[in-house]
């Protein structure tokens, strides 16, 4: 059965690449589980779903990767009906909140210069509400994203080269 | 008395965290569970602490990142180890570096390889099948957008089969997502004493 990355690579799960995944069965089902834990969590310690899935578009958007942009566009579609959350991610509507404008600046960070981050990072989402259970979570988020954009480029170079 | 650490080492580490650890003594039982698979890093308690405020992203990470670094046949360990001192070089996490730096060491009885790296950074000149790693690393590191199907050739010409360059690619992004926990949400410590080069 094809999963998430399968299907971002554009792979079945009977292709050459992966029957090659699945020779590391616990990388395809615990990544799959980190995806699925991620972004639809039983606990969201504060930080929504549409949270997630807009605070992932804003990853792929800088890592400029459009499949997976696609990808969190079309999740975060279905969470934020409405489009503010997407607005400000990729439309470059105003930020007027205090909380979310805290998480993507946060985002950026991460994803761009994780070797500057200083503690005062930490307190300004502190400050602006989130709980150690969201910072975690949006942490944990914003690594993932990068990890994943970076499996699929790898997976997209060896089909493309296969 | 510890102060922020900048560089590679080979001395005592330790890792200050900016959000508060985990409680053991007011824990659920999801988080304590989440806390017995711990990655295989044993000098980071305060570290999987942290992570414990989300028990489930930390139970499922844990053993993804065991199975990329340590799972049986495929790439060595060491060029595993390798991917991970690129990145983490690469994305500053001078913590990590050292680590893995270590453990490559361990694994292959070659210290120049590491005190070459250490000293030119991924342009040291090393061996072409470590060359052809390293590249490859630190380019998926620094822009995963910009890999083609040709940045496969120089990894297959030097003997990779395609389950290696899966193990490389797994390997190196996986360091992506620790690089990034590790160094914002607190950060590596070297204890301070006389006669330290840090």
């Amino acid at each position: 059965m094809s999963d998430l990355m399968d299907t971002l690579a554009g792979i079945t799960a009977n292709s050459i690449l992966g029957n090659l995944r699945r020779q590391r069965p616990d990388v395809v089902k615990h990544l799959q589980g980190s995806d699925d834990v991620i972004f639809s969590p039983q606990d969201d310690g504060g930080l929504t779903r549409a949270e997630r899935a807009a605070a992932a578009l804003r990853v792929t958007t800088l890592l400029r990767d459009p499949v997976l942009s696609e990808h969190y566009r079309a999740r975060l579609a279905m969470l934020d009906p409405d489009g503010t959350l997407a607005r400000t991610v990729e439309g470059g509507a105003r930020i007027t909140e205090v909380r979310w404008d805290a998480i993507l600046a946060h985002v950026d960070l991460v994803t761009r210069g994780p070797g500057s981050a200083e503690r005062k990072d930490i307190d300004n989402l502190l400050a602006a509400g989130l709980s150690s259970h969201a910072i975690v979570s949006l942490s944990q988020l914003i690594a993932y994203v990068n990890f994943q954009s970076r499996v699929l480029a790898g997976l997209r170079m060896l089909k493309g080269a296969a | 008395m510890t102060r922020p650490m900048r560089n590679f080492t080979q001395g005592e580490l330790d890792w200050r965290p900016w959000v508060a650890p985990l409680d053991i003594t007011t824990a659920t039982q999801e988080q304590l569970a989440a806390l017995k698979i711990t990655p295989s890093n044993r000098a980071v308690g305060a570290y999987s602490l942290v992570l414990a405020h989300d028990p489930e992203a930390l139970e499922q990470r844990s053993p993804l990142y065991n199975a990329i670094m340590f799972g049986p046949r495929g790439l060595p360990r060491a060029e595993r180890e390798l991917g991970a001192v690129v990145a983490s070089c690469i994305n500053g996490c001078a913590y990590c570096a050292s680590v893995h730096a270590k453990r490559f060491t361990e694994l292959t009885k070659a210290p120049e390889v590491m005190q070459r790296i250490q000293a030119d950074g991924v342009d040291a000149a090393l061996a072409p099948r470590q060359k052809a790693i390293v590249d490859y690393a630190a380019k998926l590191t620094h822009d995963p957008a910009a890999i083609t199907p040709a940045d496969a050739a120089p990894l297959r010409a030097q003997g990779l089969s395609d389950f290696e360059i899966l193990d490389l690619t797994h390997a190196v992004a996986m360091f992506a997502w620790a690089n990034r926990l590790m160094q914002t949400l607190g950060e590596a410590t070297t204890p301070a004493r006389e006669g330290n080069p840090l």
